[in-house]
């Protein structure tokens, strides 16, 4: 208790005295912070969205006219030919037109008047879900293309394609700010606390030799780097939700109401401000290391 | 010689130690020293003799270039210095230049000693204020140490020294700068410390300190100890007033 409380003196004391560059380091922390979780959010909610996008992945082949059986045995094989899929599924008018119907739900009723057969029967093939697959699905849809009464095949390709490299990108992009949080917090940390302990260098000489262990003369340090890691971290998750509303904000419009976005899992949460703090700690440390070796 | 034998009623051990300071002062030279536990030792010297620097290697705030020094049980050329605080706990030291720290209150500045050893806030506050007020400094409680005039300051380091009743005091030219009534109150408090089993070795120049013919004065020139028969003629040359002994007792 007494340990705590002589402790938390120091720490106190060690922060008011350099006041100015503790306020300046915790805004770097959370900056750094703001910065990499944000990207890492961008992320998670990429990740997300593209586990829902596996329908997407469907090729949809638009026939001139509705095969019959014999015919339909014939598509399949040639598909067939030139890869393993997952699933051949034939769809006549009708069931596109059921299928549209229902999508529309209860706005169905823009259909009265329109005829049941105006949307072109298809083929939707579903290719095998690996990213290997995903590479050839251009060249799968060139094949499709060549077949006997096509008439066009459609699959979410740029789509696809753009939402892939972006997701790569992230990755790079996390790595980054990961680094650079690391740098930062780490830098400035260490950086704030040899100031403090140049301005008190002749207080901690004086409790050397008093008789301080050089757990008396660390602990306050390492406090204040956890303080900081802690404080700062915590801030930068606080500005990141703040930002998360925002643009979820802008854009929710009424017709959009369910955007697929989601904020951090607590866990999540808890693991960047720990990591955070951890990192200050580790900072400070090496701040210490070096200066208290007397 | 071996330090292990020393048997544990020496509280200070010092065989031939030299101290060298670069480029080539010889500070102290082939200087062994033992006092025992509970003893008062003067040790005195002209201005430069090398009193600060035994003191100062006795704390261990500085190594000796030759010689094995031993106190309190600790064998100081073999001491981690993680292991240190156990030393610097034995020892209370009032530093000639006093070590004050300016921006603090004169109670902070006796409480840091106290409070490296986790003392209760009441138990130090309790103690800090006795000391002042034996010390005449009651009414400097709240003051800024770097406020104070040197002869204060002299003895809030005084009092940072001895707050934890420590085994061994070191005290350097303690009574320096105090008027002849302030130096009874510095070595009365001395005394009862020492009477509590404090081993006091005090650096002066200061003749009043040691009249008693008991004391024990030993005396540093040009960095080398003087044998303890050219001391005491020293000590009687010095003093014609060896009558006070008795009374003082
Ligand atoms: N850090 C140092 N570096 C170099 N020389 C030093 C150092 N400290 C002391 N000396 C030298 O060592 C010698 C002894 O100094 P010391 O301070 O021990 O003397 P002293 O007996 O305490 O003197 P005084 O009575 O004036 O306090 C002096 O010649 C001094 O110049
Ligand atoms: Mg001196």
């Amino acid at each position: 208790m007494r340990f705590l409380a002589v402790t938390f003196g120091h720490t106190m004391r060690n922060m008011l005295l350099t006041w100015k560059s503790q306020c300046m380091t915790l805004f770097t922390v959370s900056l750094s912070v703001l910065i990499f979780s944000f990207f890492y959010l961008v992320y998670a909610n990429a990740l997300q969205v593209s586990a829902s996008l596996d329908d997407d992945l469907r090729l949809i082949v638009y026939l001139d006219e509705a095969p019959s059986p014999p015919m339909q045995a014939q598509y399949r094989s040639k598909i067939l030919k030139f890869d393993q899929v997952e699933k051949i599924e034939f769809i006549s008018s009708q069931d596109a037109y059921q299928r549209f119907e229902q999508a529309l739900g209860t706005n169905a009723d823009v259909l009265t008047g329109v005829p049941e057969d105006f949307l072109p029967p298809s083929i939707e093939v579903y290719p095998i879900r690996s990213l290997d697959s995903l590479s050839r699905i251009k060249r799968f849809s060139d094949y499709l293309q060549t077949l006997p009464g096509v008439l066009k095949v459609q699959y979410g390709k740029q789509w696809i394609d753009r939402f892939h490299s972006f997701i790569q990108l992230i990755r790079v992009v996390i790595i980054l700010s990961g680094a650079l949080l690391v740098m930062t917090t780490t830098f400035m940390v260490a950086h704030t606390i040899r100031l403090t302990l140049v301005s008190r260098q002749q207080e901690l000489e004086l409790l050397r030799l008093v008789g301080a262990t050089n757990n008396y003369i660390r602990t306050p340090f390492l406090f204040e780097g956890a303080l900081q890691g802690f404080i700062g971290a915590a801030s930068g998750m606080g500005a990141l939700l703040l930002l998360y509303n925002w643009i979820k904000l802008q854009f929710a419009g009424p017709a959009t109401t369910t955007l697929p976005f989601t904020f951090l899992s607590w866990p999540v949460i808890g693991l960047l401000i720990g990591l955070a703090t951890l990192l200050c700690i580790l900072g400070s440390f090496s701040a210490i290391r070096r200066f208290t070796r007397l | 010689m071996a330090s292990t034998t020393i048997p544990p009623d020496v509280m200070i051990d010092l065989i031939k130690v030299s101290k060298t300071y670069p480029p080539e002062v010889q500070a102290l030279v082939d200087v062994s020293l033992s006092i025992q536990r509970g003893e008062i030792v003067y040790l005195t010297g002209m201005s430069g003799a090398g009193k600060t620097t035994l003191l100062r290697l006795i704390s261990r705030m500085e190594k000796p270039t030759k010689g094995m020094i031993d106190v309190a049980g600790f064998d100081l050329g073999k001491l981690p210095q993680r292991n240190m605080h156990l030393l610097r706990r034995k020892i209370g030291m009032a530093y000639q230049d006093f070590k004050l720290l300016p921006e603090r209150t004169v109670a902070d500045n006796i409480a840091i000693a106290m409070e490296v050893l986790y003392t209760p806030k009441r138990t130090m506050e309790r103690r800090t204020r006795e000391l002042l007020e034996q010390l005449d400094l009651s009414h400097k409680y709240a003051t800024r140490a770097g406020e104070l005039s040197r002869g204060e300051q002299q003895r809030v380091t005084i009092a940072r020294a001895v707050a934890n009743v420590p085994e061994i005091i070191l005290a350097d030219e303690p009574t320096g700068n105090l008027d002849g009534e302030t130096t009874a109150r510095v070595m009365d408090l001395f005394y009862r410390l020492n009477r509590k089993g404090s081993t006091l070795l005090i650096a002066t120049h200061d003749t009043r300190l040691y009249r008693h013919d008991k004391d024990r004065v030993i005396e540093l020139r040009f960095g080398r100890l003087q044998s303890a028969a050219q001391t005491r003629v020293i000590k009687a040359e010095d003093q014609p007033e060896t009558t006070e002994i008795q009374e003082g007792l």
